[in-house]
């Protein structure tokens, strides 16, 4: 029985990982239209993509992006969760609801109410819509990293730097921030990674301003060739470095507590 | 630390956050430093290295393109984008007029051009280019002929030369659709024996629908640009409707055994053209480029084109065409004499103009589009 | 409970203001916008029905509404009769060393672009596609997978299957392990065990993991679109052609509308399912 079900963990995982490694496979793959068999070996899709000038803007528009998107919600994160730690108040389940409600709702309608909204307050097809939409979208997953880390603090810590005189903003930077750092840094790390592989609502708002996922679905509309593969395994290997950093974050200097995982970053 | 400090912290967070990205700019920026932007809302890669790159280099220029597939979705792409967002506008022919109707596009001199190069005499005052005042708006650049696509290893040449093959039991869950109505419902209309197929009555509009959604069972799927291309390609698609030699000219330059045919119903021809935006900053690099585009070179470029190859619509352009690339003149019969030349098949009568729909409006096509698809 | 002084407000306020800017506001906004007409390619700002009216009126509406739910709801059954097997595993049968590995592996598809993925897909799929090849050498096929159901749930599930094993698994390992070996104790087949303890005792996180999986189809275009070949269309297909190809956006807000109705619907029965009567605790 188990041998059968490690084989079938095996066998969905093999589903999960078999398009990453076909991607993986294809962009060095020589034929235009990747169909089998594999015709050559070949480093054009690479050298086409590193000699396109379009390529590196949408790569510049993404570091941009994702760099201010991971700032902007870490710190929007870090706030809500340190409000829900300290503060009950009236109102709280809803406050806490605006802010975690963003993953539940489908991208196509976020990217359709964002595209409206910012072409009627005059912010469309900017960089910074894009940002703005970022920020909402990655928001909650900073929170949950940051709020898993702030059940983990001793509460009399805090109480005990005012005792010993120190300000509600003393305790804030002496405590409560050195105790968050390594959440704060695992969900920049996060955040910074979701924000660069989201394509729907960045294609809806970028207008000219295109990330790299966004010329990605270009292709795939449009040329339709294995540069797409060479680019999506550029962007894995990009995120994957993101998650690891914030993975080793999590595992190595977090002490977990065993029995509460339901804010498990995922 | 006072209590400023932290809010300033926030603050440098974000600062830092800015500068580091700042900072990779100009590592990024490098390739095309200090090069003016000419923006350029076009049909997929018409603003690729290839069309765009050697008048990229001479003017010291670098194309910012936004793709679209179908006159709606450049609507569309005109409607999301803040005015002044593009240069340079290449449309569908048909599309040209609305550009004009909405004011979006400048006024060109047409003696800047060399119409009496043009190699039919329809192209010299194509309809929408001009306005009722005989004031020049789009300049047209390339043309091409949809008809039956189909794969050569399951259908002759003889078996395609008519809409009706679409219906072939071989061909069922295999016809494909370019996902835009006016080229396929085109088609159907041809097939139902309309003269024009784009000025319909209502009857006529009705069958067309009714044909339409008899063809529902044979159909694999509607495809955007680059799924039209792969379908035909992996043989996951036997026949696509709607399209022509600018996908499968492709396919075949590739090693695919697929090709298009004008069928005996007639076939349909696509125009496209440049237009300039009123609001660009940029007339003149812009209007470089518009007379680029009608010179030998551009218009051997538009032929060759990496992205779908379309014909040459001057002389000039025909006549360096067979001079540098007799291969591509051949295949596509861009040869003075062939029989299947494509302005012979215009002066035939095998050929009409696509239209924007004359008596039913562009909304009722969409409509039904869309209805046929979820049908 | 402390009073509000400018401390509590700087990590109060950023929030409510970014999210009422840039998410509540244009949620009401597409709402609004659900009801305004368009006009000669411009879009005017007024209470009309008409969108509404025509929209609801569509035959090819409803129909694409029936087909995306009954996708998006097989893909999240599907995942989660998939992912109970493989959760299983992981949460009582092996090492913790493994299960911290496998969830790790279970992670990375997040951070691998999705579109890309598809496209993967797409050739694998395809009838001179790998698969079929495979398929070949032992005299089976080819089959049609591409531009059919199956293509675009093989895409749903590449979307949603690591999701939903995830949750199942940290869902089980919460239960309290001795109810399972009191039902072992009691002489209970594996099976029952399954039935009587697990899933009554799991009900909230199974619900949930399939709910996720529920809304992240149902709001997918790239599945339906490259592996299904928009043959039918579904819903988020709908809102792209209204946009992108009809500029009707009051039209595509009417979807955007329908499909928010449909997914609180849907959210809120299955949380009153989740948490009614828990058998545990």
């Amino acid at each position: 029985m188990t041998w059968f079900l490690r084989a079938y963990l095996l066998l969905v995982i093999g589903f999960i990982f078999l398009p990453i490694v076909v991607s993986l496979l294809f962009s060095f793959n020589s034929d235009r239209f990747p169909t089998l068999p594999f015709k050559a070996f070949t480093t054009v899709w690479y050298e086409t993509i590193f000699a396109d000038p379009d390529f590196w803007r949408a790569a510049r528009n993404s570091l941009v992006v994702s760099g201010c998107t991971c700032v902007l919600a870490t710190l929007l994160g870090f706030c809500t969760a340190y409000t829900d730690y300290r503060y009950s108040f009236r109102g709280k389940s809803l406050f806490l609801a605006i802010i975690l409600l963003p993953p539940t709702i489908p991208l196509i309608i976020i990217a359709l109410a964002m595209l409206a909204w910012f072409s009627r307050v005059g912010m469309s097809g900017q960089i910074v819509s894009i940002i703005a939409a970022h920020t909402v979208l990655t928001a909650p997953f900073a929170m949950a990293i940051i709020r898993l880390r702030l059940s983990q603090i001793d509460e009399s810590l805090e109480a005990a730097a005012w005792n010993l005189g120190a300000s509600e903003w003393m305790a804030m930077r002496n405590v409560i921030l050195p105790f968050c750092k390594p959440a704060i840094l695992s969900s920049l790390f996060l955040t910074a990674a979701v924000s660069f592989d989201e394509f729907t609502v960045a294609w809806f708002v970028s207008g000219l301003n295109k990330t790299l996922p966004v010329h990605v679905l270009e292709i795939v509309q449009g040329t339709i060739d294995p540069q797409v593969n060479a680019i999506g395994t550029l962007v894995f290997a990009i995120s994957i470095t993101l998650v690891a950093v914030s993975q080793a974050l999590i595992f190595f200097r977090l002490q977990r507590s065993a029995n509460r995982p339901t804010a498990a970053p995922t | 630390m006072s209590d400023t400090k932290f809010v300033q912290t926030k603050r440098t967070f974000l600062k830092t956050g800015l500068a580091s990205v700042a900072l990779t700019t100009p590592f990024v920026n490098r390739a095309w430093a200090q090069t003016v932007e000419l923006t350029m809302l076009g049909w997929y890669g018409t603003a690729e290295p290839d069309m765009v790159g050697a008048f990229e280099e001479a003017n010291n220029v670098k194309f910012v393109p936004k793709y679209y597939a179908g006159g709606d979705n450049m609507l569309a792409a005109l409607a999301q984008n803040p005015p002044g967002t593009f240069d340079i506008i290449h449309t569908d022919a048909e599309y040209a007029k609305l550009l004009v109707a909405n004011d979006l596009v400048m006024e060109l001199d047409p003696n800047a051009y060399a119409f009496d190069d043009l190699l039919h005499d329809d192209f010299k005052s194509f309809a929408g280019h001009w306005d009722a005042g005989g004031k020049l708006y789009s300049l047209i650049t390339r043309f091409g002929h949809l008809g039956v696509s189909y794969n050569k290893d399951v259908l002759t040449a003889e078996e395609a030369a008519s809409y009706d093959i679409y219906w072939d039991k071989r061909l069922t869950g295999k016809v494909g659709h370019f996902d835009w109505h006016l080229p396929s419902l085109g088609q159907m209309s041809l097939l139902m024996g309309n003269a024009s197929p784009f000025d319909i009555g209502t009857d006529a509009w009705k069958a067309v629908q009714e044909k339409t959604l008899s063809l529902k069972p044979q159909v694999g799927g509607y495809f955007d640009f680059g799924g039209t291309f792969s379908g035909l390609k992996n043989g996951e698609m036997l026949a696509m409707v709607g399209i022509g030699d600018w996908v499968t000219g492709i396919l075949e330059r590739d090693g695919t055994p697929v090709a298009s045919v004008v069928p005996k119903e007639g076939g349909i021809q696509w125009t496209e053209s440049y237009s300039i935006a009123k609001t660009s900053t940029k007339t003149d690099l812009a209007l470089k480029y518009l007379a680029y585009t009608m010179s030998p070179e551009g218009q051997v470029k538009t032929a060759q084109m990496l992205g779908y190859p379309g014909h040459a619509v001057t002389k000039a352009g025909r006549a360096l065409l067979n001079e540098v690339d007799a291969a591509e003149a051949q295949r596509s019969h861009q040869v003075n004499g062939d029989p299947q030349d494509p302005i012979t098949l215009i002066n035939e009568g095998r050929i009409s103009y696509r239209d924007i729909p004359v008596q039913q409006s562009l909304e009722d096509w969409n409509d039904f589009w869309s209805e046929y698809k979820n049908s | 409970m402390r009073r509000l002084n400018l401390y509590a407000l700087t990590f109060r306020l950023p929030i409510i203001v970014w999210q009422a800017l840039f998410f509540i506001g244009p949620l009401i906004f597409v709402v609004a916008m659900s009801f305004f007409v368009v006009k000669n390619y411009r879009m005017v700002e007024t209470f009309e029905l008409e969108s509404w009216a025509k929209m609801v009126s569509r035959d090819y509406v409803w129909s694409a509404y029936r087909y995306t739910i009954l996708m998006a709801g097989g893909a999240a059954a599907l995942a989660t009769l998939l992912a109970f097997p493989a959760a299983w595993f992981l949460a009582f049968r092996c090492s913790a060393r493994t299960r911290q590995a496998a969830i790790l592996l279970l992670i990375i598809p997040f951070f691998t672009s999705y579109l890309v993925r598809t496209f993967s897909w797409y050739t694998l799929l395809a009838e001179a596609g790998v698969l079929n090849g495979a398929l070949g050498v032992l005299g089976l096929g080819p089959y049609k997978l591409l531009n059919t159901a199956i293509g675009t749930l093989t895409g749903y599930l590449t979307l949603v299957l690591p999701l939903v094993v995830i949750l199942q698994t940290v869902t089980m390992a919460n239960i309290d392990a001795r109810l399972i070996q009191a039902a072992r104790n009691l002489g209970c087949s594996p099976a029952r065990t399954i039935w009587t303890v697990i899933l009554p005792a799991g009900k909230t996180g199974f619900v949930i993991a399939a709910l996720f999986a529920f809304i992240l189809c149902f709001g997918d275009f790239v599945a339906p679109f490259y592996l299904g070949g928009s043959n039918p269309p579904t819903l988020p297909i709908l809102i792209i052609d209204t946009t992108k190809a009809g500029q009707q956006w009051p039209r595509a807000a009417v979807v955007a509308v329908m499909m928010m109705l449909t997914l609180f619907t849907i959210a809120f029965a299955a949380i009153m399912f989740a948490y009614r009567k828990r058998a545990s605790r």
